[in-house]
């Protein structure tokens, strides 16, 4: 017998202002298999409410910068950022 | 080649030894140091904020690009992360090459991708408030 997922798991991850507005460093979010990278934030800004429209934010999948239409897996690393600023 | 991102100082002339060798005829260094000033207000410190274990292969890519572009450089980049006060190094690239031409090209092109293409934040104390740098927006910080 087959077994269908109902729900797989990722790790959610925020940065920088997204860090504060979320109020959560690292999350733990169950979502629907198939579920989309933009899925998997509109579902975050129903639970935190003051996370920005996704056109200010870049998604990342496992640790690379990611399409927001990408599907994400069971166990990965998903990171919500803001525009970067590094350097001086 | 090395890549770091670190909550020490960074000392400029450490990377320059990684990327030294024989056959470099120039060395260009560029150190990004925490200024006093922003948008006309005093800046008391800065704090930078990294996604590290995806920043680091971001710079390596970044090296990487840099090779493919001028196959005889070596490069080496450092960032530096947490509280850091005015005067202090945030972020050194250091790259090697045959000739000048070629190691200022190199160097500079490494930091504007740096610049655009790492996950690092800047959060700024100034005098009229805390603030996020987001690109090139400046937001308020919450906490």
């Amino acid at each position: 017998m087959a077994f269908m997922a109902v729900a797989i798991a990722v790790r959610v991850r925020f940065f920088a202002r997204l860090r504060e507005l979320a109020g959560n460093e690292t999350e733990a979010l169950q979502v629907p298999p198939g579920s989309r990278l933009e899925d998997v934030y509109e579902t975050l800004r129903g639970k935190h409410a003051a996370l920005p429209l996704r056109e200010s934010v870049r998604a990342a999948l496992n640790q690379e910068f990611a399409d927001w239409s990408t599907v994400v897996q069971d166990g990965d690393e998903v990171a919500f950022v803001p525009p970067v600023s590094g350097g001086l | 080649m090395r890549y770091d991102v670190t909550t020490g100082p960074i000392d400029a002339r450490e990377l320059e030894a990684v990327v030294t060798h024989p056959g470099a005829g120039a060395i260009c260094t560029f150190s990004g140091t925490v200024r006093d000033n922003a948008r006309g207000q005093s800046v008391t410190h800065l704090d930078y904020e990294a996604y590290a274990e995806m920043a680091v292969p971001q710079m390596r890519k970044i090296g990487e690009e840099i090779k493919q572009r001028w196959p005889a450089a070596r490069v080496a980049m450092a960032h530096r992360t947490g509280k850091l006060e005015i005067g202090e190094v945030s972020v050194v690239v250091s790259v090697s090459c045959p000739h000048r031409h070629e190691a200022f090209e190199a160097c500079r092109w490494g930091i504007d991708r740096l610049k655009e293409s790492v996950p690092i934040w800047k959060k700024e104390h100034a005098a009229d408030g805390t603030f996020w740098i987001e690109g090139e927006e400046t937001k308020p910080a919450i906490g």
